[in-house]
């Protein structure tokens, strides 16, 4: 039983748990929710003794944890995964499980040994490992957690703790995911599943504890509870915007002018084809999803159109010329912010927004810190104002400032990657709103994301995209109203079974 | 701004407890700390003479410390400023015996276009190295410090050896290219007035150009960089080049105001100290002409205190290196804790994104 008592961590001026007491058992898949914030991450870093409580102890069996020694929680049995997977960028996949669980039994040297060993366990997850040799850095978001998932597997934990795993695994996957998981509490094993996903707690989970600005706000068995109970929990006295619930989709394009084109476009790099033969058009005014699992080449087609890659053949054409397409970074703390800059210099990293603010290669300071002000305050984006740093934004701030400074450059294409990979409930609503608004406004946007719910509330119309292939829904399927049917159908597609 | 008002005075704190430290160090030698400390000071400060030498001590750190500060500034790891100040020293000292005709303001002028062109080189090439090779700048710059220190031994004994050939130098330059002392017999020269000229120019290029923005974008966050198309080649390249144009200026200002000729050697190491110069300065162009002045009072006053108390100038180094490493240390107790950074507990101290996030919310 890992139980924690009375847990208290501060971080300067900011109460992250306060007296959080906690309690999971042998055999159960606990659920642990909330919104950013609310101090899940704290927590789990806590259990797995990457942070130090202020006060409080964690024990396991009744016996206390080492606080504060993330060694001696891996020895006990306590492994995590984290949302931002820890891998080392620079090694291969197979050098970063020989270094963790892999590596136990066999040389660490042994590469060919810890592929081996993961072969297997792989294969029954129905994950795809990526080609031999390859270094992490080279691997997609999805593949990283998986690596992640099955380097935790191989430590044999007795507690695993899973922080948001399943944003970005296929649903097929997922299925094979969740069975893993009720195999692991069959085991006697205790799993804690840290999610934003009500669905997907109410789905699995035994029991659920939800956390509100680090305080315990209920814990609730989840034979006893439903999506609403869990969703007034998690938010309090606020009503969710209906904008999370899957909308019919509708044609509202105006199919006439095509904003974006890509003609035939295929792209090899790193010696393979990462896009093949790309067809298909955006036009104004529409919301088109780009339905897949990570990795299968979301990320060099974004890289493609936001003009870092020219394509090997084919071509792209954008109706206006110059800096018409913007695009919003999957990674948004790697890829789209620099934390330990200002907000507003953080705007000015867009391109359309640099030129507006500078006059003859001179950055127009004052200016663009009012500009800033002003669009903080259009967003509702909650901060310290223009001259603080990105890093001092929560999660979903953040996406907000990056969705804002993306429509703030007025372009006629959006390419918005996984835009709402762990936000929570309120700011999904305002990243929705945000991106409605923009293309009820005229605006095109391309939707990547491997989150069915989200294409299905947001788009206009569905793409699937499978090794490197973009493959449109059938027309008949576009209008149909059996969502159900529908997400099952765009599952197989993306798990690559109609290809 | 109060995290700022404190991040500011670190450095002044680590100097201080530095000096307390070397104190006890005194103390156990059986030295008068309070008399060195006099000593040092009355031989950087003392008078007049010692006050405006320690300024012209202080130029080529200012000039390298900002050229270092600028490669930084975009995570561009320059070693090489000594190299590139050698260089640059050479072209300036080579143009310099030609000048003879010239009117004094336009010898004085080539003479600095040429100490910034051959710095930039030398700058520029590890650059180019790095945007189109991807050849490690930090390798580079440090290989072609012993080239340049090469290059010079090779001239000064070969193409540009005195007619004499009775020592490894060159002949001086033209009167028309040389700087004039401002106060004779004080060494103070136009040299200090170019250096503060270009920290002005450093400081708002870095700090309000779209160019210097990119720059320090491109230091912080390379991948972001990439996805919002800064042109991280062509600024690497321009970085490194200006890196070394201002390292090469202080060549130039070295030899056409102090050496007035090249030898073997022409920089005790000042590219090195600039490292020093930089950090302490935190890589902010104003900061730099304070802590090049403390650094170059440091050594002007060592001489000082040698003949005074015995005591090795050497110990004037420890002090500047200990600087480094305590104001490394108050760095991490500011970002991890007092605890974290001198016990090394719990394993990571840094806020987590969560509670970031809740400081963001509250």
């Amino acid at each position: 039983m890992l139980e924690a008592a009375a847990i208290t961590r501060r971080f300067a001026r900011t109460l992250a748990l306060d007296r959080v007491d906690f309690c999971a058992r042998p055999g159960e898949i606990h659920a642990l929710i909330g919104e950013n914030g609310a101090g899940k991450s704290t927590l789990i870093n806590i259990f797995a003794g990457r942070l130090k409580a202020d006060a409080g102890v964690v024990s396991l069996d009744g016996e206390p944890l080492a606080a504060g020694s993330a060694h001696l929680a891996l020895k006990a049995g306590i492994v995590a995964v984290y949302q931002s997977p820890m891998l080392f960028e620079r090694l291969s996949w197979e050098e970063n499980l020989a270094l963790g669980g892999f590596g136990a039994g066999v040389s660490r040297n042994d590469l060919a040994a810890a592929a081996q060993c993961a072969q297997p366990l792989a294969a029954r997850l129905g994950f795809d490992l990526p080609p031999p040799g390859t270094p992490v850095e080279r691997c997609s978001i999805g593949e990283r957690v998986r690596l992640e998932i099955l380097r935790a597997l191989s430590f044999d934990p007795r507690v695993l703790i899973l922080d948001e795993p399943t944003g970005v695994l296929a649903p097929a996957e997922l299925g094979a995911f969740l069975e893993l998981l009720r195999r692991l509490r069959g085991e006697g094993r205790i799993v804690i599943l840290v999610t934003h996903k009500l669905a997907e707690a109410m789905a699995v989970a035994d029991r659920v504890t939800v956390l509100r600005r680090g305080r315990v706000a209920a814990e609730r068995l989840a034979a006893n509870t439903d999506e609403a109970e869990l969703a007034r929990l998690m938010i309090g006295e606020i009503t969710v915007p209906a904008s999370t619930s899957a909308a019919p989709l509708a044609a509202l394009g105006d199919r006439a002018t095509p904003a974006l084109t890509v003609e035939q476009v295929t792209l090899d790099c790193d010696g393979r084809r990462a896009l093949d033969r790309l067809d298909f058009t955006l036009s104004m005014g529409e919301i088109v999803g780009l339905a897949g699992v990570d990795g299968n080449g979301q990320r060099e087609l974004v890289e493609l159109l936001a003009g870092r890659r020219a394509p090997t053949s084919g071509r792209v054409r954008v109706r206006a010329h110059g800096g018409a397409i913007t695009v919003i970074p999957q990674d948004r703390d790697l890829d789209g912010l620099i934390l330990d800059m200002p907000l507003w210099e953080n705007l000015m990293l867009a391109r359309p927004l640099r030129d507006r603010f500078t006059r003859r290669g001179w950055l127009q300071r004052s200016g663009a810190v009012a500009f800033c002000g002003e669009l903080l305050e259009r967003f509702r984006i909650r901060s310290a104002g223009a001259a603080s740093t990105a890093a001092s934004l929560s999660g979903g701030n953040r996406q907000r400032l990056a969705v804002a400074r993306a429509l703030a450059g007025a372009p006629q294409v959006l390419v918005a990657h996984d835009v709402c990979r762990g936000l929570d409930l309120r700011a999904m609503a305002d990243v929705h709103r945000m991106l409605r608004e923009f293309a009820a406004a005229g605006g095109a946007v391309l939707l990547i994301s491997s989150d069915l719910d989200e294409l299905l509330a947001l788009s206009t119309r569905l793409l699937v995209i499978c090794r490197g292939r973009v493959l449109a829904l059938p027309a008949d399927d576009c209008g149909s109203e059996r969502i159900g049917l529908l997400a099952e159908r765009i599952g197989l597609l993306m798990s690559g079974a109609a290809s | 701004m109060n995290a700022r008002i404190a991040a500011a005075a670190r450095p002044l704190a680590a100097l201080v407890l530095a000096a307390a430290i070397i104190s006890l160090v005194l103390i156990a030698l059986g030295a008068s700390p309070v008399a060195v400390a006099a000593d040092l000071w009355q031989g950087a400060f003392g008078n007049w003479l010692a006050t405006t030498d320690t300024l012209v001590k202080a130029t080529p750190l200012v000039f390298t410390g900002l050229a270092i500060a600028i490669a930084f500034q975009g995570s561009l790891w320059n070693i090489g400023a000594d190299g590139q100040l050698i260089i640059g020293a050479m072209a300036a000292g080579a143009l310099g015996t030609a000048l003879g005709g010239w009117p004094h303001p336009l010898a004085i002028i080539a003479m600095l276009t040429a100490g910034a062109a051959g710095g930039a080189s030398w700058g520029g090439l590890a650059g180019w190295l790095r945007a189109r090779r991807e050849v490690n700048e930090v390798i580079s710059t440090i290989m072609l410090n012993f080239v340049a220190a090469q290059v010079l031994s090779w001239a000064v004994h070969g193409p540009l050896m005195e007619p004499s050939h009775a020592l490894p130098q060159s002949v001086v330059i033209a009167p028309s290219a040389q700087l004039a002392f401002y106060f004779e017999p004080s060494r103070l020269n136009l040299g200090m007035t170019v250096a503060l000229l270009f920290t002005v120019v450093c400081h708002l290029g870095l700090f309000h150009s779209a160019a210097g923005f990119e720059l320090r974008a491109l230091g912080r966050n390379r991948r972001a960089s990439a996805f919002f198309g800064i042109p991280i080649r062509r600024l690497t390249v321009l970085a490194m080049a200006l890196s070394g144009a201002l390292a090469g200026l202080g060549g130039a200002v070295q030899v056409s105001a102090i050496t007035h000729r090249l030898f073997e050697t022409m920089s005790p190491g000042w590219g090195y100290e600039a490292i020093a110069v930089a950090l302490v300065a935190r890589l902010n162009p104003l900061a730099i002409v304070p802590a090049a002045i403390v650094f170059g009072a440091l050594d002007n006053g060592s001489q000082a205190m040698q003949r005074a108390d015995a005591v090795s100038p050497v110990l004037v180094n420890v002090i500047q290196g200990m600087v480094i490493m305590i104001l490394i240390a108050f760095d991490a107790m500011a970002t991890t804790g007092m605890r974290t950074a001198l016990f090394g507990l719990a394993g990571d101290a840094r806020p987590s994104a969560d509670a970031v996030a809740g400081a963001g919310d509250a």
